[in-house]
This record gives structure tokens, C-alpha cells and sequence, in this order.
């Protein structure tokens, strides 16, 4: 039997960094929107909070510098931020700003970095699934040992191209990671009241596709299994479905406030999940028991991530708004 | 020069792209084992082989997905839909997505895809599999339009879509397809004739004088075209000469060619087979009484498809889009006669 590899412990604690940041980042724009106007914040703001060691386990099990990729939905900040994107870039297309790095056009659902592998965020929910089809497609036209990540929600499960991509997918064993961040809600309707089968993962069995559950909250379960189940994809081309049970803190977009949200759950319920569930919590107290974090690291880390957060808001107040010119450029390839 | 029938022009379109650039691959319902479904396809699967020619499931969101991504990743595919009415099934697929990429992330990505696929009236297929869309492409920016009403338009055409870095909506006409190279050489001498250079191609954005003259302008694409070729030879016995302007594709559009022709006609009939409210000839009427108003000696005629949806009958179908004798009567009312 081969021997349970030992964790890389330097490794999740830049895990844990790394959720810290996207918690910092995300924290700071719910903090802002009362301000949105000034910061050129608009529209919907989907954050990510408390489901961070999805993107971070995942998209850090990929190499993205030699051909893996990713493609997401419109909660979109903590994907390209686990990815290394400029969180300055970010927060700018987060504010419409010209240095944005959609240049403004796309804003908070459209976050994307070509160079990263990350193929951007979409608007429409379970529009996004087919185009991971084509991505995985590419990579095995090309004979090329690579994956791709799909993120999607819950919600997109009841779209009919979720259903025809799975299909396709693994008819031709395409080497696609099907994420599923099931979170309990599409928007304000749960999985009781929009799944007629509430156990999400066996909703694809139909497709015989290679399935499994992960805690999302837990970095380490993400981590270690993904990286596992990336590398046999690598070895043997094949799509993999994976349900990561997870939960949002706050509402659906900044449109579901907290009167909205009293109409599907608790302020209990959101309580109790910070309180219980936290991924970030989680990897803290492991860390400190597997002894390779302090206290004074915890603070540090703390105040470099807010820090990043606030330089980031800096970089896209100092930015200018696209110049009109802009508005008719991009259209066309 | 080949004389070519508008189905055989496809075939040689896709074959000489797929040999030049191994990027492209063609995805679809029964384009491979099947041989396609009219034939465009046949022989592909043995040629290039399942990763290029690439049988689907009836599924045309994955279809458009597969596409797309790929494309985003630079591959060039080129997907078929069975008819071009399916592709309402994938609507979201290129309204939402194809069409926006570029443009939401900041030209970070290029979508450089065909959809392509029978489209239109003529072959009692009744409501669901003869309509002509066109119009539901054309209203969106993102995307380019291209509707060939020649077998040298269609490889032209449909070889530019496929070296274009965008997604390029190609609608050929069913009506078209079979049609033998001795009847449309009867219509207009050398109709029917095709270059033989494998890099002929034909620009996006160019109409096409097809037929030059002098007392009334028809402007039609797709087989609208040859609907007016056919009118025009009606009148030139009666002693009327039109021109006949072929628009070739709808996004880009070429309104200087039509212009041009209206400046030395002074009258014009747009022409247009699928429903005439908020339509193409609409758009086209619009755009000629805003830049040509004063060279008008008549009001622009409209001849467009009766707005119901297509009957299965024959007799039905037949008066339900614009015929020769249709374009006639609306060329000699801006006559006056």
C-alpha cells in the first residue's frame, strides 16, 4: 500500500493567506458598497465570502503557467484572486474602472485573466458549463496533459446545458472538473425547493461520470483531493464531477439584503455557519496545532491582506473611468 | 473556373479550409458516420477523423459550448445545426455569450467560430425548420452575418467566416443548395462559376452588383437574390432594366453599394423572405431614406414573406415568401406604371 503522503505544510499556510486575502478583499467591498457610488461600484456584487478554500484548493492544485485553466461564474473576485491576478486589476473592473482587467467593460461578473488560464466570469447561470466543454475540448485536441476547472452553483444544475454538457463531456472524456459550489441557494430558492433529488452528486450518475464529495470548507480536503484527482485526470483524460459542499455569507448579490433574506433563511443559520463552518477558521486552528502557525503570523498576515485589500481599493480610485472612446472598441476582434 | 451547385460549394469551402489549417474541426448532428444530413459532409469522417469531424448528440447548447470554448482556447471550429431553426435551442449559447466575450473582458479573448446551417423556406418543412432568422443574428453586435446567394459566395464567403477571428453566423439557403449549375447559369450567365484558387475568398461588407442597369435598383440577399435576378429578367422583356444588388452579408453591411445604385436608379424595391415587420428591408429602407432621400423618385418598395408562421401545404408555402412576379409588381409601382 502506498504511503499517505505528508502534507505540505508551507503550502496551506499560503492556503490560508490566500483565503485570508480574498476574505480581506471581499469584506472591504461589503464594506464600501455603502459608498458604491463614489468607488463606481454598481449593478450586483456577488461575493465570496465563506466559500474560499474552493477556489483556493482547487484552482492551487492546477498549473496554470503550463495549460491548465478555469472558467467561472459571476461570483467571480476570489477565482482570479486565488489565481494570482492583480488584486489592484481586480477591484478596478469590480469599480468600472479603465485599469480594470476587462478595462471596465465587464465589471464585478466579468473578471477574467487570459494569461492565468482564467476564462472569465459569466452572467448566466449554467452558461458557463458548456463553455468549459470546449475549453476541455481544446486541451485534448491537442494531446495536451492538461485540466480545466468549471465553477458553477447549485442553481445551474437545473439548466438544461448543465445536462447536455455533462453528456457530452463524458461521451468524449474530456478532462473537465465540474465544480459544483453547492451553497443551499439558487439566489433565494434552496435545494428543497428547487431539486426534486436533494442529493445533488447523484444527479449525474445518469452520465456515468466519475463523482465526488468534498467538504469545501475544509482547505485541506479540497486541496488533497484535488490535487489527486487533477493528476489521474492528466494521466487519463476524463471529466470529473465534484460536489463541494459549501455556504455563502452574505446575500445572494448586494440586491439581496438582508430583508430579502429573511425570506429563504436565518440570520441563525448565517450565524451558526461562521461560526461552524468557516474555511477559514478551519485552516487557522489546524495550522496552529500542526504547529506552523503563530499567533503573531495570524496578525501579520491579517494586516498584510487588509492592507492588500485597501491598496487595491486605492489603485482603482486613482484610476480613471474608460475614456468614451472605449465604448464602441472591443466589439470586433 | 468550376461550375459548382451552392451544397458543393460548402463541401469545398469546408475541405480546403480543414486542409489548411488543422485548428479547424466541425462539430454537429450527423456530419460524420451519417455523412451530414444534405451531404456536405460526406466523406469527412474518413478523411480527418473523429477529433475533426466530430458527431454530436442532439444537443445544440453543447454543440455552441463546445465551440466556443474551444474557440476561446484557439481552435477554429465550425459547428452545423441541423437547420438554422435549431439554433434557438442555443440561443443564450451565441446571444449571451459568443456575441459578448470580447467585448465584456476587454478583448482579453477572440471567439473565432462559424455556426453555420441550412436556413429558410422551400422545402415543405413547414413552421419549425423553415424559417429564415436572420434578422435575429443581424440585430446583435458581436457577431457578423453572412447570407450567400452564389455557389461562389457561399465558398468565398464561408472560407473568409472561417479565417475570421469572430463568430461568424453563416445562413445558407436551402432553397439553393441542389439547385443545378444549368438552371442558374439560365438565370444570369455564369452563375453558377466558382475560381478554382483555393485562396479565392470573398471580404465581408461588399455587396455585389450582380446584374448592372439603369431604371430601378433591387436589393436582395440569401435566395432573395436570385428571386430578383429572376424579376429582372421579367421586366428586361418588358422592356424595364434593373439592377440587382446583392448584399451578401447583413452584419457587416454594405450600404454604399446600394446607395451608389440608387444615385443612378432613383427608385428601389428591398427584398427579404422571412416576415417584413421590423425586418431586414426595414432596416435597409431606413438606412436609403436617410442617406439617399433626395435621389428617390419613388418610395422604397418592401417585398417581404407573408407574416404567419410557414404552412406545410404546397400551395401555401409557395405564396408565402416573395416571388419574381412579387418583386415585378413592386418594381413597376416605383415606375409608376
Amino acid at each position: 500500500m502506498a504511503k499517505k503522503p505528508t502534507l505540505d505544510l508551507t503550502k496551506y499556510v499560503r492556503f490560508y493567506e490566500q483565503m485570508v486575502y480574498i476574505r480581506e478583499f471581499e469584506e472591504l467591498i461589503g464594506k464600501e458598497w455603502n459608498n458604491a457610488a463614489a468607488h463606481g461600484m454598481g449593478g450586483y456584487m456577488h461575493l465570496y465570502s465563506g466559500e474560499e478554500a474552493i477556489a483556493v484548493g482547487l484552482i492551487g492544485g492546477m498549473d496554470l503557467s503550463a495549460g491548465d485553466c478555469f472558467i467561472g461564474h459571476y461570483r467571480d473576485h476570489g477565482y482570479a484572486l486565488a489565481a494570482g491576478s492583480d488584486p489592484g486589476e481586480v477591484m478596478a473592473e469590480i469599480c468600472g474602472k479603465a485599469t480594470g482587467c476587462s478595462k471596465g467593460k465587464g465589471g464585478s461578473m466579468h473578471i477574467c485573466d487570459a494569461a492565468r488560464g482564467f476564462y472569465g466570469g459569466y452572467g448566466i447561470v449554467g452558461g458557463n458549463v458548456p463553455i468549459a466543454l470546449g475549453l476541455g475540448w481544446a486541451l485534448k485536441y491537442r494531446n495536451q496533459k492538461n485540466v480545466c476547472a468549471c465553477f458553477f452553483g447549485d442553481g445551474s444544475m437545473n439548466q438544461g446545458a448543465f445536462h447536455e454538457t455533462l453528456n457530452m463531456a463524458q461521451l468524449y472524456k474530456v478532462p473537465v472538473i465540474f465544480a459544483l459550489e453547492n451553497n443551499g441557494y439558487a439566489m433565494g430558492t434552496s435545494i428543497e425547493r428547487s431539486h426534486a433529488n436533494q442529493d445533488l452528486r447523484s444527479r449525474v450518475d445518469s452520465f456515468a461520470m466519475r463523482s465526488v464529495t468534498i467538504n469545501g470548507q475544509d482547505i485541506f480536503e479540497v486541496h488533497e483531493q484535488m490535487a489527486q484527482i487533477i493528476q489521474e485526470m492528466k494521466e487519463d483524460p476524463h471529466p470529473v464531477f465534484v460536489e463541494f459542499k459549501t455556504y455563502r455569507y452574505h446575500g445572494h448579490g448586494a440586491a439581496d439584503t438582508p430583508v430579502t433574506q429573511s425570506t429563504y433563511r436565518t440570520r441563525d443559520e448565517v450565524a451558526r455557519a461562521k461560526e461552524e463552518k468557516d474555511p477559514i477558521k478551519f485552516a487557522q486552528t489546524k495550522l496552529i496545532e500542526l504547529g506552523v502557525l503563530t499567533d503573531e503570523m495570524i496578525t501579520d498576515i491579517q494586516a498584510r491582506a487588509y492592507a492588500s485589500a485597501e491598496a487595491a481599493m486605492k489603485f482603482s480610485d486613482d484610476s480613471p473611468y474608460p475614456d468614451p472612446s472605449e465604448l464602441i472598441k472591443d466589439v470586433y476582434a | 473556373m468550376a461550375r459548382l451547385r451552392y451544397a458543393d460549394a460548402i463541401t469545398s469551402a469546408l475541405r480546403e479550409e480543414m486542409l489548411a489549417d488543422d485548428r479547424v474541426f466541425i462539430a454537429g448532428e450527423e456530419v460524420g458516420q451519417y455523412l451530414g444530413t444534405l451531404g456536405v459532409t460526406s466523406g469527412f469522417l474518413k478523411e480527418f477523423g473523429p477529433m475533426r469531424v466530430v458527431d454530436t448528440p442532439i444537443s445544440e447548447v453543447g454543440i455552441l459550448g463546445l465551440g466556443i470554448g474551444s474557440a476561446m482556447a484557439g481552435l477554429r471550429p465550425v459547428c452545423e445545426m441541423m437547420r438554422m431553426d435549431f439554433a434557438m435551442v442555443a440561443y443564450d449559447q451565441v446571444i449571451n455569450h459568443a456575441a459578448k466575450i470580447r467585448y465584456m473582458f476587454g478583448g482579453q479573448f477572440k471567439v473565432p467560430m462559424v455556426i453555420r446551417g441550412p436556413s429558410g423556406v422551400g422545402r415543405q418543412l413547414s413552421a419549425q425548420h423553415s424559417q429564415s432568422l436572420e434578422v435575429l443574428f443581424a440585430h446583435v453586435p458581436g457577431l457578423k452575418v453572412v447570407m450567400p446567394a452564389t455557389p461562389a459566395d457561399m465558398k468565398g464567403l464561408l472560407k473568409t467566416a472561417m479565417r475570421d477571428d469572430n463568430p461568424v453566423i453563416v445562413m445558407e439557403a436551402l432553397r439553393l443548395y441542389f439547385e443545378k449549375p444549368d438552371v442558374l447559369d439560365a438565370i444570369l450567365p455564369g452563375l453558377s462559376e466558382v475560381p478554382d484558387d483555393p485562396d479565392f475568398t470573398v471580404p465581408f461588407g461588399k455587396a455585389n452588383v450582380l446584374r448592372a442597369s439603369t431604371d430601378v435598383t433591387l436589393i436582395g440577399y440569401s435566395a432573395m437574390t436570385i428571386q430578383c435576378l429572376k424579376a429582372a429578367n421579367i421586366m428586361a422583356q418588358e422592356g424595364i432594366s434593373a439592377e440587382v444588388v446583392d448584399l451578401r452579408t447583413l452584419l457587416p453591411l454594405d450600404m454604399a453599394t446600394p446607395i451608389a445604385s440608387i444615385k443612378k436608379t432613383h427608385r428601389a424595391v428591398v427584398v427579404q423572405e422571412q416576415w417584413g415587420l421590423y425586418g431586414c428591408a426595414a432596416e435597409i429602407s431606413a438606412q436609403i431614406a436617410e442617406r439617399a432621400f433626395y435621389d428617390l423618385d419613388a418610395p422604397v418598395q418592401r417585398v417581404t414573406g407573408a407574416f404567419v408562421p410557414m404552412p406545410f401545404a404546397r400551395n401555401l408555402e409557395n405564396i408565402s415568401f416573395p416571388s419574381e412576379h412579387d418583386i415585378v409588381i413592386a418594381a413597376k409601382r416605383t415606375l409608376g406604371r
